[in-house]
């Protein structure tokens, strides 16, 4: 399988792209939907960080394979999404949810977010690394799966065990991309697992979205 | 002593008794809303300020509230959106 998988790279990169693309607008075009009926801060969050997902993933897997900057501009569009989507979870303790913020995609406390991901970037860039990212995204995602878990044990929602998995998931593979870069040296079957593992976690919440949102 | 109602819940409950009678005055509003008179002036003026609620008054200038299109659109979805609230943790 792995040498089907070496032989056949560059193709399934794209499919992997295109589906993973497809998911995130999907997600975005329901939520959006939901947004603008109800004006609730944390469904636009969550919104969001699936437009910066799927912008992502199209700038590095179909518009930019092999350029360079497309490298820098996936890595700053999943920063972006990951500080979305923990902001999702929490923008109730710096909001007040009656009066939302003209634009959630630049307002005063999102620009802390634009400038982590330019300076996380700019440094991965600088030392040709994407460690960086990696360490960065291990730290949020970690509290993501705090606040998640907590999430899961204190409100209701059957979702939520799920959202819980699937975050953790996000920071497994977050790990997985880590020891990929320091250990594995970009071993075909690391990069394997942690396209599987993506492809779960964007599954999982696609299902959840189909279902929570019909 | 019961829970206290989600701000969601609170709008639902709003355009609910606004549906219910059609054309309500502010003041049986504000009583069939359950809050203080503070909380009850943010929460309309949000209302109307997302459209949906609107502010009519008459010849007599007698004011009442009724339902915008968006109004009843929320109520309608109102449902799927405290679900997916629910269920994302947002």
């Amino acid at each position: 399988m792995i040498e089907w998988f070496i032989s056949n790279r560059e193709a399934l990169k794209l499919i992997y792209g295109i589906f993973v693309a497809l998911i995130c607008f999907f997600i975005v075009f329901r939520t959006d939907k939901l947004f603008r009926l109800s004006l609730h801060q944390g469904i636009r969050y969550f919104r969001n960080a699936f437009l910066f997902f799927g912008i992502g993933f199209i700038l590095r897997y179909i518009v930019g394979t092999g350029y360079l900057f497309s490298k820098y501009l996936f890595e700053f569009f999943l920063i972006m999404g990951g500080f979305f989507l923990f902001y999702s979870l929490i923008w109730k303790k710096f909001e007040s949810s009656k009066k939302e913020a003209k634009s959630s995609l630049f307002n005063l406390r999102i620009i802390i977010f634009y400038v982590l991901a330019i300076i996380i970037t700019f440094l991965d860039y600088f030392w040709s690394t994407y460690c960086f990212m990696f360490f960065s995204q291990i730290i949020l995602f970690l509290i993501v799966v705090l606040i998640s878990y907590f999430n899961y044990l204190n409100k209701k929602g059957k979702f939520l065990k799920y959202y819980f998995l699937s975050v953790l998931m996000i920071f497994i593979a977050w790990v997985l991309n880590l020891l990929a870069s320091l250990v594995f040296n970009w071993e075909p079957w690391v990069i394997l697992i942690v396209y599987l593992l993506n492809i779960l976690i964007f599954v999982l919440f696609f299902i959840g979205i189909l279902r929570f949102t019909n | 002593m019961g829970k206290k109602r989600e701000r969601l819940e609170v709008i639902r409950d709003i355009l609910n008794s606004i549906r219910t009678t059609r054309n309500i005055k502010p003041t049986r509003l504000l009583y069939s809303s359950n809050l203080s008179p503070q909380m009850f002036k943010e929460y309309i003026n949000e209302l109307v300020s997302k459209k949906f609620i609107q502010l009519d008054i008459d010849a007599k200038e007698k004011k009442t509230f009724s339902l915008t299109r968006r109004g009843m659109d929320f109520l309608q979805e109102y449902k799927i959106i405290e679900n997916f609230v629910e269920n994302f943790g947002l």
